[in-house]
């Protein structure tokens, strides 16, 4: 949008808004409102519902504000007779079919339909005739479907289309007889449940929620989504110390991820009132005994003892302390200092996947925000997969190449998904990433490297031409699969690709909610990596701490490791292959139970809420740690508060200096953490380590041809459908496909009782 | 004034108080000797209350909590279930239905509110009056105490017919 300025009048006052500016939109920004159903800001047009109606002056017949740009000296009427009686006339219509059962809907309460009905509606309904009547069904067990509430606003397609690149929900039929429908009668899609948040009316609702309670029933805490880096802003719906929805809907909460969450954030939730949650502290008294029930004082206590003897027996470097990259940041703040203060170990580490510490030691460039990934106008994703490791990354670079011609360059083994949104896709050998990278350093290695990667040396130039021809910001994404050296170069490739009207931006795609916060609070500052760590069990490492599990790849190969410790300490929320050879495990509070931060991938420092209190006796991380280190001597002084716990990592921690909770408090301007950005670095010592990386690389290989399905780790496998007990497809109308399944989730099994009955009853 | 008005004034006065006492003595007596006589209830009394069925048995709350929301006393809880087997076997008119519904009567305030709210008329007054307890926990009452299949009527009141001239005491004074 240019900078040029207006003038338009609505309703007789004079307005300066910007060129290029969507009628609506600022007819809303301006405080006059306009009813809508299809208009959905960042989408594509669709002006099917009518509603937007408004008096242009020398314009025949009333106008759709939302297809309206304005233009300097319009003149606009959004309220008088004539418009209403057409919106009113409207809204009949839309109920002409429309089923009054508000009752029953679970929409009920924060349907938009039901608001403008009463908002802008007639007061009574003239149709007498029977309305058409379509059976209520399951597309999939989580998006329930009542055709006969839809009004055809059009609205999931279209999310379905820009958002997801999904396609799965689709319009079929003409005029009155269109139905929203999908291929099949079942939804064969990642089923991110998008299409629920945006639908206006109770059509399209959650399935695994249904029926369970009304929405102002609820009480909505707005917290930061416990599963990928990207850190979606979501609202809690809890009840009774329950927590019965996760939503991200627009009423509620409007944080960087508008309303788009994905299935993790969206349904991935039902492990908090989980009930093999751990109930009490656990203390394995006899190695190989049992776990037996105990109270907090002896567990705490036990475990200050076992940790004394241990640091008294082999030294404080004996002792290991493990953090994760899932809790917040002042749980890993607490562990860092417990390790650093308390136990005096050199000895401390993130159960992450990898490190991003070389890449935040040598940052040359900001971090680009979801935002900026949006308005970008050329992405290079190196490596990684977004599409299902980070879905908002891939919906704002779906969004930005569909809607934003911005162009995406894919350097990955395998076709992700997201290369058919791609201007480039270069297709290398797997496990080639970091030659790619080193291509990428310096011109003169991109023969040598296109040969190693099994690609044509061109396509390296011409990627190198895209992004010097790019005018905008260009924003770089790497994943897991760059080595250290890698990481480094990527981190100051922005120096030679930056110009006057070119910005770099640098995105990385860590795996889980709080990576990047783990790395700044200096988890990953140890002398030893979690897998060194594992190896070095009973002989240099004889006891752990260990907030959350070992990852099951850390643990692959080294089941015997953890056997060798002498003292085992684990927080946990659930009995995990750790916890099997912990000698005290402490129930730990899940992110809806807690008060804190996490940092996301853009480097925001975001508030989690609390939103039910601790189940059963869990208690945050962080209190955990300080009731340890009271324990042993020393006092945290966060008096249970972790305001101050933030506080301390705000005057401690430079990138969070001047950060407090409520400079955190309003979602809609979330605030980044200030990262060092460091001086151009000399990259020939890690261009010459990766050369040496690149030599060793195999000069053959076969390329990957197949597109990986999407699938989704969970904290919990199977507690996805452990809400889902009504699923059963709802029989009338949905037609049985050969096999139940709901394709890319490996986790969603239907239980085979249910499939038995399914076939039993003929649906 | 005298002792001797000050008599006879007040001796006019108990006459005249006697008089309306024993006017009354042949009348129609008012007074009912509950509990041996049922009490007569007017129609539109507002006692505990009744969760209604339809004509099959399938009771009529959808569990649509308007009424807890309009309660102002808050004393209605409701859990919410989805019963998606058949309408004939269902307990409920639709496939969503009350799985839990309690009103707690040392809040409730008998003010109607829930009744005016409901959009399927599933719950009423009734005219079950005695509510007293021993215990106040007992004043919790859950859908089994409320559900007009299983609810224990009073044997201590009848309901006055619509017609029934129940006010006319009062309409004389």
């Amino acid at each position: 949008m240019s900078t040029e300025v207006i003038k338009v009048n609505i309703n007789s006052k004079e307005f300066e808004v910007p060129k290029g500016a969507r009628l609506i939109d600022v007819c809303r920004d301006k405080g006059f409102d306009i009813p809508s159903f299809c208009y959905y800001s960042d989408l594509a047009l669709q002006a099917s519902c009518r509603m937007c109606l408004v008096r242009i002056e020398k314009m025949p017949k009333l106008q759709t504000s939302c297809t309206i740009i304005c233009t300097d000296g319009m003149i606009v009427t959004t309220q008088s007779e004539e418009i209403e009686k057409a919106q009113r006339s409207m809204l009949e219509f839309l109920l002409a079919n429309h089923p009054l059962d508000c009752p029953v809907c679970d929409r009920g309460g924060e349907c938009e339909l039901q608001e403008m009905t009463f908002d802008w509606g007639g007061l009574e309904e003239r149709f007498i005739e029977k309305k058409n009547y379509a059976p209520e069904k399951y597309l999939s067990p989580m998006v329930a479907n009542d055709p006969q509430r839809c009004i055809l606003c059009k609205r999931c397609t279209r999310v379905c289309d820009e958002w997801m690149g999904e396609d799965a929900i689709e319009a079929g039929g003409r005029g009155a007889n269109t139905v929203i429908g999908t291929y099949g009668g079942w939804l064969d899609c990642s089923q991110c449940g998008n299409c629920i948040e945006v639908c206006p009316t109770g059509t399209l609702l959650d399935g695994t929620y249904r029926h369970q309670a009304r929405p102002w029933e609820l009480a909505q805490t707005i917290s930061t989504c416990s599963y990928c880096s990207d850190g979606c802003e979501m609202s809690l719906g809890s009840r009774a110390g329950e927590l019965m929805r996760i939503v991200a809907r627009d009423r509620y909460v409007n944080g960087h991820n508008g309303e788009f969450l994905c299935i993790k954030g969206r349904f991935g939730h039902p492990f908090v009132n989980h009930e093999d949650r751990l109930r009490t502290p656990l203390i394995r008294y006899k190695k190989g005994g049992k776990l037996i029930p105990a109270t907090w004082d002896e567990a705490i206590r036990y475990t200050a003892e076992k940790l004394k003897a241990a640091a008294a027996a082999y030294g404080p470097d004996a002792l290991g302390v493990v953090g994760s990259p899932r809790i917040t940041n002042e749980a890993n703040y607490a562990l860092h200092k417990f390790a650093t203060e308390v136990v005096g170990t050199k000895n401390y580490a993130a159960t992450d996947a990898f490190s991003l510490k070389p890449f935040f030691d040598n940052l040359g460039a900001p971090l680009a925000t979801h935002r900026d990934i949006r308005y970008a106008k050329t992405i290079l994703l190196i490596g990684g997969e977004p599409e299902e490791l980070q879905p908002l990354t891939a919906k704002q670079i779906r969004q930005a190449v569909s809607n934003g011609a911005a162009k995406l360059i894919v350097i990955n083994s395998v076709p992700i998904r997201l290369v058919e949104h791609a201007a480039q896709f270069i297709h290398i050998r797997p496990g080639m990433e970091n030659a790619a990278v080193w291509a990428l350093g310096h011109s003169s290695n991109e023969t040598t490297a296109a040969q190693k990667m099994g690609i044509e040396a061109n396509e390296l130039s011409a990627l190198r031409q895209t992004i010097t021809e790019t005018e905008g910001d260009v924003v770089i994404m790497f994943g897991g699969e760059l080595n250290a050296a890698a990481q480094m170069i990527v981190a100051q490739l922005a120096n030679s690709f930056r110009a006057d009207t070119r910005r770099v931006l640098l995105h990385p795609l860590p795996l889980y909610n709080n990576s990047v916060g783990a790395h700044d609070m200096g988890m990953m500052n140890g002398a030893m990596s979690v897998a060194e760590m594992l190896d070095a069990t009973g002989s240099s490492i004889r006891a752990l701490y260990v907030a959350g599990s070992f990852l099951p790849e850390h643990l692959r190969g080294r089941e015997e490791a953890l056997a060798k410790l002498d003292f085992l300490a684990v927080h946990e929320l659930f009995e995990t292959d750790t916890t099997a050879f912990a000698d005290v495990v402490l129930p730990a509070a899940s992110f809806a139970e807690i008060d804190g931060t996490f940092t996301n991938n853009d480097g925001l420092v975001q508030r989690v809420r609390q939103s039910i209190p601790p189940v059963h006796q869990a208690k945050p991380d962080w209190m955990i740690t300080a009731a340890l280190a009271a324990e042993l001597g020393k006092d945290f002084g966060f008096q249970m508060s972790a305001s101050a716990v933030f506080r301390e990592i705000a005057e401690r921690i430079p990138a969070y200096s001047g950060l407090r909770y409520p400079v955190l408090k309003d979602e809609s301007n979330p605030v980044q953490a200030r990262y060092n950005i460091v001086e151009p670095r000399d990259l020939s010592s890690a261009l010459n380590e990766l050369k040496q990386t690149v030599a060793a690389l195999p000069d053959d290989g076969e390329k990957s041809n197949v597109t990986p399905r999407v699938g989704h780790e969970l904290f919990k496998i199977g507690t996805l459908t452990d809400k889902v007990s009504q699923f059963h497809l709802l029989a009338a109308g949905n037609p049985r496909p050969d096999t139940v399944r709901v394709s890319p989730l490996y986790q969603i099994t239907v239980d085979a009782k249910l499939e038995r009955d399914a076939a039993v009853s003929g649906d | 004034m005298s002792i001797i008005t000050d008599v006879i004034q007040s001796t006019k006065a108990i006459i005249q108080g006697m008089g309306v006492t024993l006017s009354y003595i042949p009348k129609r007596k008012w007074t009912v000797q509950y509990p041996e006589e049922p009490v007569t209830m007017q129609p539109r009394y507002r006692g505990q209350h009744l969760l209604h069925v339809d004509e099959l048995g399938k009771e009529k709350c959808v569990a649509c909590f308007l009424c807890a929301a309009a309660c102002p006393s808050e004393c209605i809880y409701i859990i919410a279930k989805d019963d998606p087997r058949l309408p004939a076997d269902r307990i409920g008119v639709d496939e969503r239905y009350a799985e839990v519904y309690n009103i707690d009567y040392g809040r409730c305030i008998f003010c109607g509110y829930c009744v005016e709210a409901c959009p399927k008329d599933a719950i009423t007054h009734g005219y079950n009056f005695e509510l007293s307890v021993y215990n106040r926990a007992d004043l919790l009452k859950t859908k089994t105490d409320l559900l007009i299949t299983t609810q224990v009527q009073s044997k201590n009141y009848r309901v006055a017919f619509s017609d029934e001239d129940v006010d006319s005491e009062y309409k004389e004074i």
